[in-house]
């Protein structure tokens, strides 16, 4: 009894003094310029000021802001679909500001793409996240009876848009999903979006997601969807991350220490690291990559080069792995400490 | 193996049942001994004890399988002098069957036939026989059909192929009984655990305590522990003498199709699902429609409405549907009958007999017994049934509750139209609750104020607060903004349909007509079905942006005294 004791309470000063040793303290990280949790904001990736601004404007009942951006964005289909996203997640909350906007610019195909692509997130909301098993019917209902709507707001969106214009398809890849699209259905919009946009991220993304078994597809599909865009596109264009999204969703949540240094990760990490640096600096899916490479680089112990990257999205922290967590800046905050003190630790040793 | 040795093994197989209680109680007795010859006082009095609670389930349930009977269903005899052409019929089917005659026929209410026998000395030595047979059979199949259905119980009695191995359908049947009265009785026993543990919780949520889970599968551990032999037991003998039960299915399966002819049998198994489904839509749409406000239809009907239902022309297509498409396997290990599917391809893969599907050969010779044709328009098997009328009246004495017996009659128009304004009142009232939430209700006001009321907030843009009043589940209480809304919608718009439904019938006199071919409508005193109108012009009020203007519109002409006001232009919202 008492030696149980004594063995536990030695084993737990020594616990406290490693964590003393090896934690840095407040001050030091703010000295460094690093933010605290409370300073992070999770809503964005990166400090994106165009949608911030538009996004408050909306709250005000102004939609003008948004209708600018979109025209600003001009033929930058990555950036329009992100916009897209970020306006028809305000108008799933709220969409009177959405009735004014396409009563003022009646067949306006920003307005009309964010009225479908707002629909298709109630209805998830709708739905919920859970599995199929645990959705109740009144929910699988309700989910299916508005993204049945849905359809038809992007028959219009897509008549309204710019010919070469891929978002109002892109937009649908959710919808698609969600009513449970044959592989054919899905491969004709595949190709609706590719002639318009080779390269697209947002596309790539949603639509590995549609191949993954516990969808659609399955996992050999889904790799050899995942592949193939990262082997055949030319790097800046992100795709590399597309085998890494897939480790990710299926395999991080049991992974072993060993898993994060598997030959096979670390060769998709480092891949992704030269297509990182190809990228040009305002792509808006840019920010979300370098989050998940600063996790995966910090889980390999490769700790210098997660600081790298963390110092260049740090105080917004709004993409995944963080947003999968319910405190996502701590969690965020707590895996760069660690990469910090592994980098101080490994330049000490040196 | 041989027919004899399988009885043989059957025999062996049903003596291990007993064999197992003679264990259990000898290991009781043995530790009763024990205890009186090494125990102190105290505990041998605590063993004792013990092994009496223990050896009661044991007992019973060797007490149990001996008397265990078929609970016998309701249903109604009838006598060889009141129904010459039915046992006439049995008759002639039993004595091509090889069988002897049943004692009685019973007529029951439900979509099933089957045969008991009372026999003695653990099934060994038969007894009186009863053939019961359900009104809905007799009114859905063809007599040939009927015939096969017939065939098929009767072969259970004896057939000639495997009359031995009647011992272990016997056997089966005691332990089928035997697993089902420990079954009811755990049930009675958790059932009654867990009102007491509800009741308990009740107490403590009123207390203002956390009320302890409720948990009832620990109610009664002892009496499942003595039964669990005996049910473990009764797996394995099921699943030994399963494939004797199957092939006796088959088996009376192949002498019906020798005695009626193979397509009536085949088509009488398809029929018999259809029918099973058709009758089960037929209670609770049609039979049972007003139970909830104390209507029946006519005397007679509630058994005798089914061929309305089956002769339908709207009904034939759905019909034919659940003919062709038949149900999938029963997933219970305890069901006797192999899945109809595999039953109905099994006798349909047999040569052809060259019998037309009513039973007759090419020929023109009748197999069936030169009876009078009482005509009935089906071609029915009910035409065996003389004063089918009263037949179906009587039947309803002999099967229905008092309570149910007690119910006023009135016409099946009348039924249909009074209860179907019964459950559109009820389900229309969430919405008049919600309204009443509001604050912008009066009280006891009739449907068209309501509706009225209702058509002035939509227009005022605030119908949503009215929805935020109405009943929700968990996931809709939690959602916001749209997702809020989306939830909501349908409630909404069901609630308000529902409403103008009973305005219409409150206010200008429309009433619900019945139908034998799909659901009531609802029909304005001129003969004009409005049921779509409504619903088109509801789902516009219910929209995002609201339009009230369709509805109003035909609402307004309908009604005697117009007290609904037009949409006002300074009542939208800025």
């Amino acid at each position: 009894m008492i030696l149980s004791i004594i063995v536990i309470a030695v084993s737990a000063f020594l616990w406290f003094r490693r964590k003393r040793r090896s934690a840095l303290s407040a001050a030091q990280l703010a000295a460094e310029g690093w933010l605290p949790p409370e300073r992070q904001n999770t809503d964005r990736s990166f400090a994106d000021h165009e949608a911030i601004a538009l996004v408050a404007a909306l709250g005000r009942g102004d939609w003008q802001p948004a209708a600018q951006a979109l025209e600003a964005a001009g033929t930058d289909w990555d950036r329009r679909s992100a916009l897209v996203g970020i306006i028809a997640d305000e108008a799933a909350k709220d969409d009177a500001w959405l009735r004014a906007w396409e009563a003022a610019r009646p067949g306006d195909p920003g307005a009309a793409v964010v009225k479908a692509k707002a629909k298709v997130i109630v209805a998830w909301e709708v739905r919920g996240s859970g599995w199929a098993k645990d959705t109740t019917a009144e929910q699988a209902m309700g989910f299916l009876r508005v993204l049945q709507e849905a359809r038809e707001d992007f028959a219009r969106a897509a008549s309204l848009a710019a010919p070469g214009d891929p978002t109002p398809f892109v937009s649908q890849i959710a919808l698609r999903k969600g009513l449970s699209a044959s592989h054919e259905e899905m491969r004709e919009l595949w190709a609706e979006i590719t002639a318009r946009a080779p390269h697209h991220y947002e596309a790539h993304s949603n639509a590995l997601s549609y191949w993954y078994p516990r969808w659609l597809g399955s996992e050999e599909l889904a790799l050899e969807f995942a592949w193939t865009a990262a082997r055949t596109a030319p790097p800046g264009n992100l795709m590399t991350l597309l085998p890494l999204q897939y480790w990710y969703d299926h395999l991080d949540d049991d992974a072993p220490e060993v898993a994060y240094r598997s030959v096979d990760l670390t060769t998709m990490v480092n891949a992704a690291l030269i297509d990182v640096a190809a990228c040009r600096p305002d792509h808006p899916r840019l920010a979300g990559a370098r989050h998940m490479l600063a996790y995966l680089l910090m889980r390999q112990e490769r700790h210098a080069e997660a600081v790298e990257q963390f110092r260049l999205v740090d105080g917004w922290v709004g993409a995944r792995p963080w947003s999968d967590y319910t405190k996502s800046a701590e969690f965020y905050c707590h895996c760069r400490d660690l990469a910090i003190a592994g980098a101080r630790a490994a330049s000490g040793r040196r | 193996m041989g027919t004899s040795l399988r009885a043989l093994r059957a025999l062996v197989l049903l003596a291990g049942f007993y064999l197992i209680a003679v264990l259990m109680l000898g290991v009781l007795v043995a530790a009763d001994v024990a205890a009186t010859l090494w125990a102190p006082g105290l505990a041998m009095v605590k063993v004792y004890f013990c092994s009496v609670v223990l050896a009661v389930p044991v007992l019973r349930g060797v007490f149990v399988f001996s008397t265990a009977r078929a609970k016998e269903p309701d249903g109604l005899p009838v006598t060889e002098a009141g129904q010459p052409e039915l046992w006439r019929t049995v008759r002639s089917l039993a004595e091509r069957t090889g069988t002897r005659a049943p004692d009685a026929i019973v007529l029951t209410g439900d979509v099933n036939a089957g045969v008991t026998e009372d026999t003695r000395l653990l099934g060994l030595l038969p007894g009186p026989r009863r053939l019961y047979l359900g009104a809905p059979l007799l009114t859905g199949l063809t007599e040939a059909q009927l015939h096969a259905v017939i065939a098929h119980e009767l072969a259970h009695y004896g057939n000639t192929d495997t009359r031995l191995a009647g011992i272990a359908l016997r056997g089966r049947a005691g332990v089928l009984r035997t697993v089902e009265t420990f079954r009811e009785r755990e049930e009675e026993r958790i059932a009654k655990e867990r009102a007491v543990q509800e009741k308990a919780a009740e107490e403590a949520v009123r207390k203002g305590r956390k009320p302890k889970k409720i948990d009832a599968d620990r109610a009664g551990a002892g009496h499942r522990l003595m039964v669990k032999p005996f049910l473990a037991y009764a797996a394995f003998y099921l699943r030994a003498t399963h494939s004797t039960g199957r092939q006796q299915e088959l088996a009376a399966d192949r002498l019906a199709a020798r005695v009626a002819g193979r397509d009536a049998t085949a088509s009488a198994l398809r029929e018999t699902a259809a029918l099973d489904a058709a009758h089960d839509f037929y209670m609770s749409r049609y039979a049972t429609a007003g139970v909830d406000i104390g209507l029946l239809p006519p005397r007679g009907e509630v058994f005798g409405g089914l061929h309305r239902l089956l002769t339908a022309p709207g009904r034939q297509e759905s019909l034919a549907g659940l003919r062709d498409e038949l149900p999938p396997a029963e997933p219970s290990p305890y069901d006797t009958h192999p899945p109809v599917a595999v039953r109905v391809e099994l006798i349909e893969a047999l040569p052809d007999d060259g019998r037309t599907l009513d039973g007759r050969a090419l020929d023109g010779r009748t197999l069936g017994d030169a009876r009078p044709s009482l005509g009935f328009a089906l071609g029915s098997a009910l035409g065996l049934l003389r004063d089918r009328e009263r037949v179906m009246a009587d039947l309803e004495g002999a099967v229905l509750t008092p309570k149910a017996r007690a119910m006023t009659r009135v016409d099946w128009p009348e039924l249909i139209h009074r209860s179907v304004h019964a459950r559109t009142e009820e389900a229309a009232e969430p919405l008049r609750t919600a309204l009443g939430a509001t604050g912008a209700r009066a009280t006891g006001a009739g449907a068209l104020a309501d509706l009225s009321v209702l058509l002035d907030l939509a227009d005022a843009g605030r119908l949503w607060e009215v929805a935020d009043h109405l009943p929700k589940s968990p996931e809709a209480a939690r959602a916001g903004g749209r997702a809020a809304r989306e939830f909501a919608r349908p409630a909404l718009y069901a609630g308000l349909r529902e409403l103008t439904e009973l305005a219409l019938a409150e206010s200008a006199g429309a009433r619900w007509e019945l139908s034998w071919s799909g659901p009531a409508r609802l029909l304005l005193p001129d003969g004009t079905a409005v049921d779509e109108a409504v619903a088109d012009a509801v789902r516009p009020a219910v929209a995002d942006v609201p339009d009230t203007a369709p509805l109003r519109e035909l609402v307004l002409p309908l009604l005697p005294d117009p007290v609904l006001p037009g949409p006002v232009s300074d009542r939208n919202p800025a």
